[in-house]
């Protein structure tokens, strides 16, 4: 592979400044090794196996590792790494592993050099674990993927339009490769499959209309306690005129010769006065139907029989109390809403005949599902699947319910039916590659552009086989990503990928931050989604993320950068000092999230950097390192100085030597973004020295630093987006895919619609692979 | 007009925490299970964790054996000193690195109730260990509506990598229901307590839950059969993600066939409570509360709780710490953090004496609901400034049905795995297993 080498050709490098890729020392080679290790070689050439690898491996490993009593089953003398297939890497990455964390060889065996090694651990990366780009790309395989929350919302609202956030009622989707949308990790425990079939229900009542008391609208106020006398109501809007069934729950501590006494009133008007005889053991509902004009009305109970006495004999029965649950207002009932759920007509534009014979009405209910179910499932029912759900619909139906309930019932089943919770996608024969079909083509290009179904026009297109050329799948990109739905880009993408959901739970410090607030948290947020938004909907450079002499404020975020001439709440482009503000670095969002509550954390900001813009994940720790013993010794120093004393322990060294200076480089942005030139009373010290040996001073010139590496960032920037597109981690083989877009990306200016256009056509994303048998 | 107190709930609810819950009378239990099967009052198990391990030279006691002086950190449980014990020395050697580099945070939830090592994957082939919780459900879960109750004050993961290359599902997860799959906690009070007591949905009838029922069994059956006609077209990881569908169907399935049994699994009268407490406090006393009312009315016997997920950096700034947990756990011996990082050890266990004295106040037969309950407390890391995950700060507390022995400072041999434990709490409860994740023996609780 091709990658650094064509990289750093393409790159201009500066006067004035290091070139990179040549002075790296040997700290730096392993890093970015292991950092882009999928899709990048080094210079150097690499070690050979029958001539340095394979004696060192003979001499240490052959002895338990080989034949049929192989330890661990690792057999390693047979290898050839030449033809090196899955097995294999399983194996060999395994021996890295081991051979890294110091656990192989044993103890007590003859112990390699550190020389020797290393020669494994480069060989191992570098020539076993490298793919074959010359035979093509393999496809991979995403496993079938639940809707996450997101995406169940979204699809709930594009296939009923109806927008109720049900999902938010579900537990939160596990985060895998850093994103809520992986296979692999979204699970169905129990508790969700409930929340999902509460959820299925209330979806349909809401999109079918029945008029029955059961699925009339219910609205429910607020309950309390009426120690004397007193109301307890609120105001609640009446949709409509019509009967209302008002319903409290309600129970009573119990004293004195008579239960307690509840009145009900509407605007004041008694309607009905209640005995509660119910206890605290079992409340009950207290419930009266009653005529109502449509608007809003007070809704209230009173107390009307207060009664204390201390000295009555049974200290249980001294004090009388109302307490009220709750109350609950249900309707209006028995007529259908005027206008109808957008989805009740879709349901009925064909009414099924209440009047005509079973069998018709079973046909007729048939034609009123199948265009339902079909887009459901996002493609075609098959007869088998509408039979067995005609099923459903008439189970209710011979229990004596409504065409419109048992309607209600089929969709309930539809919403909870596997085809609907997950994205099916049929596996290829043993051994082969298919195809994906123009259906589950829409639904991935959907759920990476829009978090949702596919519209009318991509069924329409897989409908008619016309989506599954190239031509047609970059058309479609370009069309959804212009599309306001493309914004679940930046909710559910850029809101990961940059780690902007973190900022809800971001609490620094009140006293030493008395300026955050909520205000400005949205503030912060905002601005790196608009800037995230303008980059897609404008087809700018994607190397503006790393450089832009732009940004989106408001007044407040613009008041918080020092940056005169912005008033009001709207967000607006302005021109910021690239130094300063320019890009992702220079935004306080990213400053906040990787920040400590009452510090900054060169740390955490230089491990951001690394893992977000460069897809470099930390170095592992050398061989054998201890835990840490805690020496009583304490740190002492400036927040650089404790820093450089942690570093000394060489199992800490390995990372931080990489995270921190990109860290410090950051640090005239305090916790919460605001610009500074000292902290505490001491001057900032924001210098620092890469590990190749160059030097920089403060954010800008770590900036020029980093856009030396935009070669790294686009390939960073490609393996997230796909990783997101797919659903699925990324393999070893997916380095020969990610080179091949993030080259192409560069190659047509850098547009983000590029990007979009590579992954959707690359053939990950078109086709699926059989399970590897293991 | 000078009144008494109107009640304890009221009075509760009066004091400005959020308790929208009424708390239970203890005077007068409102179902006691002990009533209804007989003698015996049924076991019931917890897992409480606390992330970030604890400041240990605070927390383990000077002596060992009987009446050993509380440390500091202890000193909340004053009043329910024969109650709990202190155990040391205990381990969970899965949860170190072994090879996989850095993400002690992440392993150490991972391991904490299942002893294994977690694989080391941001999401492909995840696989750890079935959790002792999980064991424990599958003994005593099926004569309840619910094998257990996971809870916490936080979902899972929001985004980015959680810990050095381990997946989130690792660092915000618990309990394992097997080898591959979590159970996600629950944070949401009003959530908990609608699916407990409201059948999820409040203020239904029982009539219109009658009828509801009928249709979501037909539509159960319907949903099997879809997934049994998609299994034949699937294979690999699909399959397991398909048998996940059909176990989560089954269990529901399982669960309304038990409900038409015993009739209703009405509130009970309780007020919903709002939702999640703006104060930290008030939701850690919240949850305690229901998962007291949820052993209480024996909707279940096995419960997590999780106060936050490892590697927390929340803040406690409301207590006068407005660092970060984790930030401060590594301390570099600087006793200002230090004292901190105490204080947020101090208010951990203040929460975790609430929960005892809620489970002690409920009577049940001759003792309390906490006598006939194991509530273990601990972290899967020792010293947070260290990360180390031996001498663990582990805490069982409860009577397990008047077989444990409590009171004691239990100091065992260095590097003891924790598991040993488990499998005595196992024992305790009348589950019998050979082994779990890296135990050698057990550990006699009785």
């Amino acid at each position: 592979m091709t990658g650094a080498a064509a990289g750093s050709l393409r790159s201009p490098v500066p006067h004035g400044l290091p070139p990179m890729a040549r002075s790296l020392t040997r700290v730096m080679a392993l890093v970015v090794l292991v950092a882009v290790a999928r899709c990048t070689a080094v210079s150097a050439a690499a070690p050979d196996y029958a001539r340095d690898v394979r004696p060192v491996l003979e001499r240490y490993c052959f002895e338990c590792h080989t034949g049929d009593d192989a330890n661990g089953g690792a057999v390693l003398d047979t290898r050839r790494p030449e033809e090196a297939n899955a097995a294999d890497r399983t194996v060999w990455l395994k021996v890295l592993r081991q051979v890294q964390g110091g656990v192989m060889p044993p103890a007590d065996a003859d112990q390699p050099t550190a020389d020797e090694r290393a020669l494994i651990d480069r060989w191992i990366r570098e020539a076993a674990l490298k793919p074959d780009c010359s035979r093509g790309e393999r496809p991979g395989r995403v496993t079938l993927r639940r809707l996450n929350r997101a995406e169940y919302d979204n699809t709930i609202r594009d296939l009923l339009g109806i927008d109720i956030h049900a999902a938010a009622e579900f537990p939160s989707d596990d985060v895998g490769y850093g994103f809520d949308s992986i296979g692999d990790v979204l699970s169905m425990p129990p508790v969700l499959f409930e929340r999902a079939l509460q959820a299925a229900e209330r979806v349909s009542q809401a999109a079918i209309s029945t008029g029955d008391v059961e699925t009339a609208p219910v609205r429910t106020g607020k309950g309390g306690v009426l120690a004397s006398q007193g109301e307890i109501g609120e105001a609640f809007p009446f949709p409509g005129s019509g009967e209302y069934v008002v319903r409290v729950l309600a129970w009573g501590d119990q004293a004195g010769d008579e239960p307690v006494k509840m009145v009900l009133r509407i605007d004041g008007a008694d309607v009905e006065t209640f005995e509660v005889r119910a206890t605290e053991r079992k409340p009950r509902d207290y419930e009266v139907k009653h005529r109502v004009e449509g608007g809003e009305h007070r809704v209230a109970v009173a107390f009307l029989n207060d009664y204390y006495n201390p000295d009555a004999p049974d200290p249980r029965r001294r004090d009388r109390n109302l307490h009220v649950g709750a109350i609950t207002v249900v309707g209006p009932i028995g007529v259908l809403p005027d206008p109808l759920p957008e989805a009740h007509r879709l349901f009925f534009s064909r009414p099924v005949d209440p009047a005509a014979d079973r069998e018709t009405q079973g046909t007729q209910a048939r034609e009123v599902l199948l265009p339902v179910v079909s887009r459901a499932y996002r493609r075609p029912a098959t007869a088998g699947e509408l039979d067995r759900l005609l099923g459903v619909y008439e189970t209710a139906r011979d229990q004596g319910e409504s065409i419109q309930r048992a309607m209600q019932v089929a969709l309930t089943a539809v919403l909870v039916s596997p085809s609907f919770l997950y994205r099916v996608e049929k596996d290829p024969p043993a051994g082969e590659v298919r195809d994906l079909d123009d259906f589950e083509l829409a639904s991935r290009l959907s759920y990476f552009l829009w978090s949702s179904m596919p519209d009318r026009e991509l069924l329409a297109a897989a409908l008619r086989h016309e989506l599954h050329t190239p031509e047609q799948l970059v058309a479609q990109s370009q069309r959804m990503l212009a599309d306001p739905k493309a914004r679940a880009l930046v909710d559910n993408f850029a809101g990961q990928w940059l780690q902007l959901r973190s900022l809800e739970s971001f609490a620094p410090d009140r006293k030493r931050f008395p300026e955050f607030d909520d205000d400005l948290r949205r503030s912060m947020r905002r601005e790196t989604e608009e800037f995230f938004a303008r980059i897609v909907r404008q087809d700018r450079s994607i190397v503006e993320f790393l450089d832009a002499d732009w940004s989106i404020l408001d007044e407040r975020l613009a008041r918080h950068y020092g940056i005169d001439g912005v008033s009001g709440t709207e967000f607006r482009q302005v021109a910021v000092d690239r130094g300063a503000r320019g890009g992702l670095l220079g935004q306080a969002s990213i400053l906040a999230v990787t920040s400590n509550p009452t510090r900054t954390s060169p740390v955490k900001r230089g491990k951001w950097i690394l893992e977000n813009l460069f897809a470099a994940p930390p170095p592992p720790p050398p061989p054998n390192v201890p835990e840490l013993q805690d020496t009583g010794a304490q740190l002492t120093g400036t927040l650089r100085q404790r820093m450089e004393q942690h570093r000394v322990d060489p199992g800490c060294a390995g990372c931080h030597k990489l995270m921190d200076p990109l860290g410090f480089g950051l640090e005239n942005y305090d916790a919460i973004g605001h610009w500074r030139t000292e902290d505490g009373g001491a001057p900032i010290d924001a210098g620092g020295e890469m590990p190749d040996g160059s030097r920089f001073n403060g954010p800008a010139e770590l900036r020029a630093i980093l856009l030396l590496r935009q070669d790294e960032f686009r390939r960073c920037l490609a393996e997230k987006l796909l990783t997101y597109a797919l659903g699925r981690g990324l393999e070893w083989y997916d380095a020969c895919a990610v080179e091949r877009i993030a080259s192409a990306t560069a190659a047509g200016g850098d547009r983000f619609s590029v990007l979009v256009a590579e992954i959707v056509t690359s053939p990950a994303f078109r086709q699926r692979e059989a399970p590897e048998s293991r | 007009m000078s009144r008494p107190v109107l009640s304890r709930r009221t009075a509760l609810r009066g004091v400005g925490t959020s308790l929208a819950l009424p708390l239970l009378d203890c005077m007068a239990p409102l179902r006691t299970v002990a009533a209804a099967e007989g003698a015996t009052a049924p076991k019931r198990v917890a897992f409480l964790y606390v992330p970030n391990g604890k400041h240990m030279q605070d927390w383990t006691p000077a002596t060992t054996g009987a009446d050993f002086p509380l440390s500091c950190i202890l000193e909340p449980l004053a009043d329910l000193r024969g109650k709990f014990s202190i155990h040391t020395g205990l381990a969970h050697d899965k949860a170190k690195a072994n090879g996989d580099g850095p993400g002690d945070h992440a392993r150490a939830l991972a391991t904490f109730l299942t002893g294994k090592q977690a694989r080391k994957t941001a999401g492909a082939d995840i696989r750890v260990g079935v959790s002792v919780d999980q064991l424990a459900a599958a003994h005593l879960g099926r004569r309840t509506r619910f094998s257990s109750l996971e809870i916490g004050t936080e979902g899972g993961g929001q985004s980015g990598s959680c810990d050095s290359g381990y997946s989130c599902v690792y660092s915000a997860n618990i309990a394992w229901r097997s080898e591959t799959q979590s159970v996600p906690k629950e944070s949401n009070p009003r959530l908990i307590f609608d699916r407990l007591f409201a059948g999820g949905r409040p203020g239904e009838s029982a009539e219109a839950r009658a009828r509801r029922e009928k249709h979501e069994l037909s539509i159960l059956d319907f949903v099997q059969d879809e997934a049994k006609s998609l299994e034949r077209r699937v294979g690999g990881a699909d399959r397991r993600k398909l048998d996940e569908y059909f176990s989560a169907v089954r269990e529901l399935e399982r669960r309304m066939e038990e409900t038409g049994r015993s009739g209703s699994d009405a509130s009970h009268g309780f007020a919903q409570p709002a939702g999640i407490p703006e104060s930290y406090q008030d939701h850690l006393r919240l949850l305690g509360d229901l998962l007291v009312l949820a052993f209480q009315t024996d909707s279940t016997r096995v419960s997590t709780f999780v106060f936050a997920n490892e590697g927390s950096n929340r803040s406690y700034a409301f207590m006068g710490v407005p660092e970060g947990h984790h930030d401060l756990s590594h301390h570099g011996n600087d006793p200002a953090k230090q004292d901190k990082i105490r204080r947020i050890n101090y208010f951990h266990v203040e929460q975790l004496a609430y929960l005892l004295r809620r489970l002690d106040a409920v009577r049940e037969g001759e003792g309390t609901l906490l006598d006939n309950s194991m509530v273990l407390y601990g972290s899967g890391i020792g010293d947070g400034n260290r990360h180390n995950h031996n001498d663990l700060p582990i805490l069982l507390a409860g009577g397990g049905g008047g077989t444990v022995k409590q009171g004691l400072h239990v100091e065992h041999p260095q590097d003891t795995p924790l598991t040993n434990l488990y499998l005595g709490m196992l024992d305790a409860i009348g589950c019998h297993v050979d082994r779990l994740g890296d135990s050698t023996g057990r550990i006699g609780v009785a």
